[in-house]
């Protein structure tokens, strides 16, 4: 197998039927190599079908065209070995942290002993820091721990790829760093491959190998594709203190730019 | 550590209260622990003294307007004829209570409760006399009043009546005058005619003026003598006091059970003596067809119970029972034909048109339907196998269960049935996308993710349509026992509109109040219910 093409996202449309015309292609000819063990961040304007692309991936809203393989597989459905974190963090109100994960592994791990599977629960909950909440109720925690059952509860599938569809959306700008670290932390521990949607700069550069920058939609497909050469395991205070962070700061931000320009001129052209 | 103690106390009871729904006792506790009693005192007046101020005058208007209107029953009954009618249900539940108690009596304790009653028949036949005496003193009291206030009007009457009728003689005298003219060729037509009229003017004018008189009289007469009334209503209560004592003796003598074994066992040992002197064949047969008949009677009369009539107690005991069976049938339906109907859109297409169809139709329309159609399966009920097995059951076997209960259970469940169903679809239904997402990720069973997902997150919609039903039940039965004859308190209110004693008027009012108490605790009973299963009620621990 190739650990290069651990995921392959091939001329990846998704059209919406329009009853007056053509269909509408949100987006159009998404295509993505990446390799095991890699963060990949996608980074776009709003609206223009980040999240479109990964609920394809995850399988949560059918193809168009093109497909998706993973492992030299193509995708079918949504399933275990694509682990997801919403942006809300979807918590069963009526289960404690520990059920909330426990569901999961009892789903995946069907051949491995209940004692095993406690374990496995135990540890994706501390291995996020919750390892004193494990019984409280969702009601019963902040916005930020609650998004750290979710995130427990996909690590302990133990993936072929996490997707975290802007984990940190709902989050303050303390909590949200917290949780980049832990992220960041469990990743270089468990060297999971990731792909995460986000519309902060700063976030995708301080947590990916890669960054993905998508163009507008509709019809949004790969702009650019730029490398983050940052050392593994990252600190925080090191990266902001290098001139490459702001380097690939402004990349980024001109791109985006250039992205709501181009948009700008279409309309006007439109409206000529 | 004292402080932290009556806290926990505090907020435990806080908690309660919270649970059941009764938040407006909040002040009160937190002023008697003492917390800022200002803003507590504050909220009681404005929650607690206010409605209650409204609810008294409510209560007052009902006093003053209800005397006011006559019906065909009397007077609309008063607060306190109504809180008579409800102690004079509880009295008459006592005393089946008590005479069931001494029917059922054995040996020397029934010997000490009959001297107890005995005794007790003396002290009442003093008050006897002593009442009979008192109303007699205020019968004749009365009498005189009125003589006294009657006889200047009577004989004004009499004044008026008898001037009247020397005017009225003076009149007819001149009309009879103009008419002869006439006899005599000069009489006129204007001169009869007025004469004639100026009589019967003078005729109804005169009826006018007795009448005023008349009718002072008669209001004098229906004016009630308040220790009249009192004496009199004594005089009932201890003539009703003397009739149960002499009952409860006959229950304590001859129709006690022991003593009905006793006198048995005496007749059936005389048919043995008679059997061991028995010379011929004939004789020796038919004593001993006596003795076995008489054995037989001995073991009934052993289980004989009371036959109690029924008490509002008892009735309310039969409702409830009757509307839980209703209830609990129309949820066994209504949750997992819901659940199904929320699952698929088809389940949904398919039973619209029945639900929407058979939704509004009365309950009285499905007594009917049922009588007949659940009538059709017993047609014997007195031998019908699940009548006998009801009636054998320990609890229930004491209700009666009769053809009339299951029509009207049945009819609650139909009635019941539909809010619950419909609830529970729409909970089913609207469930979180983001919930099926996480089921569709994890690649739930379908059984995981019945029991995991849909019925939880469906829960308070099932518990708000379950309370609905309930509440739709309750005031279905009562229609349906009415109905039916289905002892229960909507047969309690049914038999007092067809018996229209003094007191049934009073009796419907009071069977109101008891149907809207029990009512309202039966909404509460699901709130607390569904507070304790449902996850977003907060909490839901003791």
């Amino acid at each position: 197998m190739n650990k290069d093409k651990h995921l392959v996202i091939s001329q990846l449309v998704k059209a919406y039927p329009n009853p007056f015309g053509p269909d509408v292609r949100v987006v159009d000819g998404f295509d993505m190599t990446i390799k095991q063990g890699e963060v990949i961040a996608v980074i776009g304007h709003s609206g223009c079908g980040k999240s479109t692309v990964l609920t394809m991936v995850a399988g949560l809203n059918p193809i168009s065209e093109g497909g998706i393989f993973l492992g030299g597989k193509e995708i079918e459905g949504p399933g275990p070995d694509r682990a997801v974190v919403f942006q809300a963090p979807c918590l069963l109100p009526w289960q404690t942290s520990y059920q909330n994960v426990y569901m999961g592994v009892n789903q995946t791990y069907a051949h491995v002993s209940k004692k095993e599977r406690k374990q496995i629960t135990e540890y994706a909950l501390s291995s996020v820091g919750l390892a004193d909440s494990m019984h409280k109720y969702p009601r019963e925690m902040s916005g930020g721990m609650q998004q750290r059952v979710g995130i427990a509860r996909a690590i302990a599938l133990k993936p072929k790829v996490l997707l975290l569809d802007e984990p940190f959306g709902r989050l303050d700008s303390l909590t949200r760093m917290e949780l980049q670290d832990v992220i960041l932390d469990i990743l270089d521990k468990q060297k999971i491959t990731t792909m995460i949607i986000t519309h902060d700069p700063d976030e995708a550069i301080f947590m990916s190998d890669r960054i993905c920058m998508m163009t507008n939609g509709p019809g949004a497909k790969v702009g650019e594709i730029m490398e983050i050469d940052f050392e593994r395991p990252r600190s925080r205070e090191e990266i902001l203190e290098t001139d490459q962070f702001y380097e690939y700061r402004r990349r980024l931000l001109q791109f985006l730019d250039d992205c709501e320009h181009e948009k700008e001129e279409r309309k006007k052209s439109k409206i000529v | 550590m004292a402080d932290k103690t009556t806290d926990e106390i505090k907020y435990r009871i806080l908690r309660y209260l919270d649970i059941t729904g009764f938040t407006v006792f909040d002040p009160i506790v937190r002023l008697c622990f003492g917390e800022e009693p200002k803003k507590q005192v504050e909220s009681i007046a404005k929650f607690l003294i206010v409605p209650i101020i409204f609810v008294a005058i409510c209560v007052g208007v009902w006093w003053k307007v209800a005397p006011e209107h006559k019906t065909k029953s009397g007077e609309v009954p008063t607060p306190d004829v109504v809180f008579e009618s409800a102690v004079i249900n509880d009295t008459f539940s006592k005393r089946e209570k008590m005479k069931e108690s001494d029917f059922l009596l054995v040996g020397s304790e029934r010997e000490e409760t009959l001297a107890e009653v005995e005794k007790a028949i003396v002290e009442n036949d003093v008050l006897v006399v002593e009442y009979k005496a008192k109303l007699a003193k205020h019968e004749a009291d009365y009498e005189a009043k009125l003589e006294e206030q009657l006889s200047p009007l009577q004989a004004n009457l009499a004044k008026l009546k008898a001037k009247n009728k020397e005017l009225a003689a003076e009149l007819k005298a001149a009309s009879a005058v103009e008419a002869e003219k006439f006899e005599n060729g000069n009489g006129s037509k204007e001169g009869l005619l007025a004469a004639l009229r100026a009589e019967t003017e003078f005729k109804d004018a005169s009826r006018i003026d007795e009448g005023i008189i008349k009718d002072k009289i008669d209001a004098i007469r229906s004016e009630k003598y308040k220790p009249m009334e009192e004496a009199r209503l004594d005089l009932s209560a201890a003539n009703n006091e003397a009739q149960f004592l002499s009952k409860r003796v006959d229950f304590l003598t001859r129709a006690n059970r022991s003593m009905k074994v006793e006198v048995a066992k005496e007749k059936l040992e005389a048919s043995l003596a008679k059997l061991d002197d028995a010379t011929t064949a004939k004789a020796a047969l038919s004593e001993s067809k006596k003795v076995i008949r008489q054995e037989d009677s001995i073991t009934r009369l052993e289980e004989q119970k009371y036959a109690s009539a029924m008490t509002v107690y008892m009735q309310i005991k039969r409702s409830l029972f009757t509307v839980f069976i209703g209830f609990l049938v129309a949820a066994a339906i209504a949750i997992p034909v819901g659940v199904l109907c929320g699952l698929s859109k088809i389940a949904m297409a398919c039973l619209t048109p029945i639900i929407s169809i058979f939704k509004p139709v009365s309950p009285v329309v499905w007594l009917l339907i049922f009588q007949i159609v659940v009538g059709a399966f017993f047609p014997d009920p007195e031998s019908h196998p699940f009548f006998l097995l009801m009636n054998k059951l320990p609890f229930i076997g004491s209700l009666g269960v009769n053809p009339a209960l299951i029509f009207s259970a049945c009819t609650v469940a139909m009635c019941a049935v539909w809010p619950a169903l419909v609830n529970t679809a729409l909970g089913v239904s609207s469930i979180d996308q983001d919930h099926i997402n996480v089921a569709r990720v994890l690649r739930l069973g379908f059984w995981d993710r019945l029991t995991k997902i849909i019925i939880p997150s469906a829960l308070p919609l099932v518990f708000a349509g379950l309370r609905i039903s309930l509440g739709v039940g309750w005031m279905v039965l009562i229609a349906a026992e009415a109905l039916s004859s289905s002892d229960g308190l909507g047969k309690f209110v049914w038999d007092e509109y067809q018996n229209g004693s003094s007191f049934s008027f009073a009796n419907i009012l009071y069977a109101c109040f008891v149907v809207g108490i029990i009512g309202f605790l039966l909404d509460r009973m699901m709130i607390i219910l569904q507070r304790f299963v449902s996850f977003d009620g907060g909490e839901t621990s003791l």
